[in-house]
């Protein structure tokens, strides 16, 4: 199968091998700080403040590319991904409602979407086997830059791979393959020769636990 | 009516992209049985939405190109506008020689990563930035030339009629071969990959067409680009 060959030649690095990932976690971070600041870079924007854009870009761009990157396994298409997401910001601020959730979730969930949306498009005419062009995945390396640009961030890692850490193998493997892989749950149920049903299950019960250790978290 | 943990298992699957079109149908329906008025389904959108949202965060952050956030920055806040002329008037066969001129002369042409300044970019690939309507959003092509296949990537791309389309038109020679069909999304835009051989093609061009998607062109374009080998 098509979907196959694509994870064939990308074996599902599972992402808890990361460095890091299994490093201690305990209660839900407290992020209300970092994502406050996020909320002021949308208010900004909302009243065309460039300044405000450049520093939501400097801030997501990196996280956005890795999203994009790992979906769609072109770097060039990657960048058309990032770009139409951030520029979809900047023209519709207003798109973003707090109530609704957090800036970083808004923005990424662009993102992904836009990817995902991507590959299936393709995945209905031929899945193409062109991934020679992923590299590694490269940590950012301005580290001056970094400082301010990644408050707030290098906890949300944690958290985030902690709650998929404490997923049970069979859950994280499902969530992981529909997330990070793009593959959809009749194709990950094929894949892994398992009724749909069981997809289903396994999908829900996961994202159930990653919602209790997630969306709970400050805002 | 079905229960709150069938749209529940549906709304988190399509949180992380994994339900099919027949699905995300499915849950379009049950979310309007229940009406916009649904406090409980608005809560476990927000909620699987979030998680989703943040799943992103288990992964590196990867390097992103000067040239490319620049780029995005500066297209952002209309300092630098997307490289674009309208195409007026005439026959598709009349603008062929036009089509070309364009592509010497206006600086559509970004050559994979010798002119992008991204290393990431493969070397061979060839992003083609269509020349055509400014108020008609962006239309870009990618392909690696010698391998088949084309990705369109369109943005900001107005919506049309419901019975219109926008059509892809590959030129061998002076003879146009339909290569795809698509609508812009929401928000404008556009992904479609074309499944196609490249071998011979010279000129790429867009039309606005009836949904029925024709064999021939039937208007004039609206975007054109060159395809080299």
């Amino acid at each position: 199968m098509p979907g196959e060959e694509r994870t064939e030649r990308w074996p599902l690095v599972s992402l808890l091998e990361a460095p890091d990932a299994r490093a201690s976690w305990g209660p839900p971070v407290t992020i209300d700080l970092s994502d406050a600041r996020d909320r002021d870079l949308v208010q900004r924007i909302r009243r065309r403040d460039g300044e405000a854009f450049r520093g939501l870009f400097g801030r997501y761009a990196p996280s956005a590319m890795a999203i994009a990157r790992r979906v769609v396994r072109q770097p060039f298409l990657a960048e058309e991904i990032v770009q139409e997401a951030f520029l979809a910001v900047w023209r519709n601020p207003e798109g973003y409602d707090q109530a609704r959730g957090s800036v970083r979730a808004w923005l990424m969930g662009m993102v992904h979407h836009r990817a995902v949306d991507l590959v299936r498009r393709e995945e209905s005419q031929r899945r193409r086997a062109e991934e020679s062009q992923l590299t590694e995945t490269t940590v950012v390396e301005d580290p001056a830059a970094q400082v301010v640009d990644e408050i707030g961030l290098p906890e949300e890692r944690e958290a985030v791979r902690g709650a998929l850490a404490e997923l049970p193998p069979e859950q994280r493997q499902v969530i992981e393959l529909m997330y990070f892989d793009g593959l959809s749950q009749s194709k990950i149920a094929e894949k892994l020769s398992l009724p749909l049903g069981t997809v289903k299950s396994r999908t829900l019960l996961g994202m159930r636990r990653l919602r209790g250790r997630l969306a709970g978290m400050e805002r | 009516m079905r229960s709150h943990e069938h749209i529940e298992e549906l709304i988190a699957i399509r949180a992380i992209g994994g339900l099919d079109a027949g699905e995300l149908d499915e849950l379009e329906r049950e979310m309007r049985e229940h009406g916009p008025d649904c406090s409980e389904c608005r809560r476990l959108e927000d909620e699987y939405g979030e998680v989703a949202g943040r799943l992103a965060f288990a992964l590196e952050p990867v390097a992103v190109p000067d040239a490319f956030a620049e780029r995005t920055i500066q297209l952002a806040l209309g300092e630098r506008e997307a490289p674009a002329r309208r195409a007026r008037g005439g026959s598709l066969r009349a603008l062929i020689g036009v089509a070309a001129a364009f592509a010497l002369f206006a600086g559509g042409w970004l050559i994979g990563g010798a002119v992008t300044g991204d290393p990431n970019v493969p070397p061979d690939a060839t992003v083609v930035a269509l020349q055509g309507d400014p108020g008609g959003g962006t239309f870009t092509a990618a392909y690696q030339p010698g391998q088949s296949g084309l990705y369109l990537l369109g943005s900001n791309v107005p919506a049309l009629p419901e019975d219109k389309v926008y059509e892809l038109w590959l030129f061998t020679g002076d003879t146009p071969a339909s290569a795809v069909c698509g609508t812009p999304s929401e928000d404008g835009s556009l992904f479609e990959f074309v499944d196609a051989s490249l071998e011979g093609v010279g000129l790429m061009a867009i039309t606005v067409e009836s949904s029925s998607c024709p064999g021939a062109p039937t208007t004039d374009p609206i975007f054109l680009g060159e395809v080299t080998a």
